[in-house]
């Protein structure tokens, strides 16, 4: 792979894309003639040829599954940034194929909830044009790698973990040993060391550091995963070296691979293997296989890592001059403004700048969903305002990475025109919620109505601020795409016979702190569960001590106390 | 299909369901064969005889253009209306509740 990308990495194109790796003719043929051989398959299928059987392998492999009311397609943003062209690409998917809205979810793709199995060829060939395709985002492959939102930009950085995220993209896309895995298998990297990329909670979650002679090192979890059996992954090691990232992670998904169960699907996740093995013997068998191995066919040269970074686009950031007096004053000028900046904001690393998160969870909203016309605007502020790149959070809120804080105040007013403006990033109201049983042909319940219901409750900016950060995740069904476990409070839809029900979680945390969240009891009833979170929200307001965040407090005082206030008879 | 989409008491009804092949939309069998995008031009069949028809419509789902047919129960004494009985199949039915505008009704 490495001598591949060394050729192809040194005929990089004319303008790069910020942010991004800049796809050369060969990703763009290789797209072409998948699309090609989908619409064959297609084809056949339409034309009786194909089994749904012997179709539906085909399909999940390109993103497209049957869902209640229509096909779902799932498009992969990779490392979760997106260029300009790519939303817009995404706005006309939402008005042409589907009614006009696209999802974001928590691993950072965009999903379509109406697209028809015939339009699918012509929906691929749009994105495809904009260098985007729907492949490995289903399947028993390696998915879509996750980053950092704030990637490239936040203070707290110690190195953008995007360039190994390409790496290990390349590496892991079509590899012919990893696309038939026991089952799914999703990697996530940070460079930070506040963890904002629930690392923890992947089957591979890396945290990349820089090391000795400035070459980066990596902190390696593994075996992490929310679903029917949520584990914490293990830190396998914290000093791997670069040069070695693409041999070790080969030689854990190797033992894997050869150990990994396909005989039963509960079992088949590496999370799994690692409890079975113990960390120590699962390490050993990883370690045995590396030495093992040719190490010097996967070694990662500083040559290799440092053409992929030249075929990224880099901000050219201007000075920061008058910016950060003229943000100071804006917001003294303007406190629903200031209200905003304090929330839906984070720092930058260069001076005079700043990241914006824009809040796809408006009160009473639906978590995560954008319009075509949301979405285009979000492509003029993206080239207006942050040098044509948009990020997708795991949290379902996208981010302008790069906004010099002198315009900060005119991207507020344009956000807020198009009802994008709402400043509840990390409180109550900035739900995660999976589609549910509203589309998902697995859910038992639904989870955007209890979000948009708790979302209404809450949705005084006043009392908002009061609680604090709080993370709400639902999720409709036990697979936990909503990532409930991971919140500080989660809601899990279950099914009591045929009837929808939700129990609710505590004391969860995706963080660096990560924890699972403990079912309080029994599952109850929708407006229930709304009730009910009102009364924790209350219990704590009560209990807490000095700065408390709700988990803080539910850690000291434990569950007892949280339980008597859902369950006990008043 | 799913078990929890096939739960049918012996005395019940059940009206049959799919998903149209080309685009993936939910339709609902009528009495005359046809299959109808609202649950409301279904014909429900005595759960007694409906595993014989699921039989014979699955052997034909291609030819009709259709994926996965199963039977839904639907509830008694709803004055003519048919309505399944489970969260799930209602939501098949009546389209996603979030989004009123989008149901076949
Ligand atoms: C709507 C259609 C969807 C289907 C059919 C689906 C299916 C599944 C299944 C079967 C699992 C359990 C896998 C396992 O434990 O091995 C799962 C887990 C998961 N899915 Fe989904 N999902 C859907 C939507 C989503 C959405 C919208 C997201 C956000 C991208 C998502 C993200 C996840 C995550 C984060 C997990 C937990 C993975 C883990 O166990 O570590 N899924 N999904
Ligand atoms: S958690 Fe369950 S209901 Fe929600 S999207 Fe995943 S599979 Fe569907």
């Amino acid at each position: 792979m490495s001598t591949e990308t060394m050729t192809r990495a040194e005929a990089a194109p004319a303008v790069l894309p910020v942010g991004r790796y800049g796809y050369d003719q060969i990703d763009r043929t290789f797209l072409r003639e998948r699309i090609e051989q989908f619409r064959d398959q297609v084809n056949r299928r339409i034309a009786g040829d194909l089994t749904e059987e012997e179709f539906k392998p085909l399909r999940l492999m390109n993103g497209l599954y049957l869902q209640l009311h229509a096909y779902m397609l799932r498009v992969a943003v990779p490392y979760g940034t997106l260029g300009s062209k790519q939303v817009r690409a995404l706005a006309r998917i939402a008005r042409e194929f589907d009614k006009g809205y696209g999802h974001f979810t928590t691993r950072q793709n965009i999903q379509f909830n109406w697209i028809k199995l015939e339009d699918t060829v012509a929906a691929l060939e749009v994105l495809a044009e904009a260098d985007m395709h729907a492949i490995q985002t289903s399947g028993n492959c390696i998915r879509n790698i996750t980053s950092d939102e704030f990637a490239g930009a936040a203070k707290d950085e110690l190195l953008d973990p995007r360039v190994h995220a390409e790496i290990l993209r390349q590496w892991s896309t079509l590899h012919p040993e990893f696309t038939f895995l026991p089952r799914k298998f999703k990697f996530a990297i940070s460079g930070s060391p506040h963890d904002r990329v629930v690392a923890r909670f992947h089957d591979i979650g890396l945290i990349a550091r820089p090391g000795p002679h400035g070459r980066p090192v990596f902190e390696v979890f593994v075996g992490g995963g929310l679903g029917r059996t949520p584990i914490v992954g293990v830190s396998l090691r914290d000093d791997l070296p670069e040069e070695d990232l693409l041999a070790y992670m080969e030689a854990i998904l190797r033992v894997y691979n050869a150990h990994g169960r396909r005989d039963n699907i509960y079992k088949a996740r590496i999370k799994i293997l690692v409890q079975a093995l113990g960390t120590d013997e699962f390490r050993r068998q990883v370690e045995e296989e590396f030495v093992a191995m040719d190490r010097a066919r996967y070694r990662i040269e500083p040559g290799l890592v440092e053409a992929i970074k030249a075929r990224f686009g880099a901000p050219a950031f201007a000075p920061a001059g008058e910016a950060v007096a003229v943000l100071a004053e804006d917001r003294r000028r303007d406190i629903a403004f200031d209200a905003w900046v304090r929330t839906n904001t984070h720092e930058h690393k260069a001076p005079g700048y700043i990241s914006v998160v824009i809040s796809l969870k408006p009160a009473g909203g639906i978590p995560g969903d954008a319009t075509a016309e949301q979405l285009d605007l979000l492509a003029d502020l993206a080239d207006e305002f942050s040098f044509g790149e948009l990020r997708v959070t795991h949290l379902q809120n996208v981010v302008l990475g790069h906004v010099r804080q002198d315009q900060l105040h005119t991207v507020w007013q344009r956000l807020s025109q198009a009802g994008l403006g709402t400043a509840n990033v990390n409180f109550i109201t900035d739900i995660v919620a999976c589609p549910g049983l509203d589309y998902c042909a697995l859910a038992n319940a639904r989870s955007i109505p209890i979000a948009q219901k708790l979302s209404s409750r809450f949705a005084n900016l006043e009392l908002q601020r009061e609680i604090g950060d709080l993370r709400i995740n639902i999720s409709g069904c036990i697979n936990a795409c909503g990532h409930h476990h991971a919140a500080h409070l989660g809601i899990l839809g279950v099914d009591k016979r045929g009837q929808e029900a939700f129990q609710i979680t505590l004391g969860g945390s995706g963080e660096e702190d990560a924890s699972i969240g403990q079912i309080l009891g029994p599952a109850m009833a929708e407006d229930e569960t709304v009730d009910a979170v009102s009364r924790l929200i209350d219990l704590y307001l009560v209990r807490r001590e000095n700065g408390e965040r709700f988990l803080d407090t539910y850690r000291r005082v434990g569950t007892a106390a949280f339980k008597d206030v859902v369950y006990a008879p008043a | 299909m799913d078990i929890r989409s096939n739960r049918r008491d012996a005395d019940g009804q059940s009206v049959i369901t799919a998903n149209r092949l080309l685009d993936g939309i939910t339709v609902w069998r009528a009495a005359d064969g046809s299959w109808k995008e609202r649950i409301t031009e279904s014909a429900p069949v005595s759960n007694t005889d409906v595993e014989d028809l699921l039989s014979s419509l699955q052997g034909k789902a291609q030819e009709l253009g259709l994926v996965g047919v199963y039977g839904v129960q639907v509830q008694d004494d709803t004055d003519g209306k048919i309505i399944p009985v489970t969260s799930r199949e209602r939501i098949r039915a009546f389209g996603p509740s979030v989004h009123p505008e989008f149901s076949p009704l």
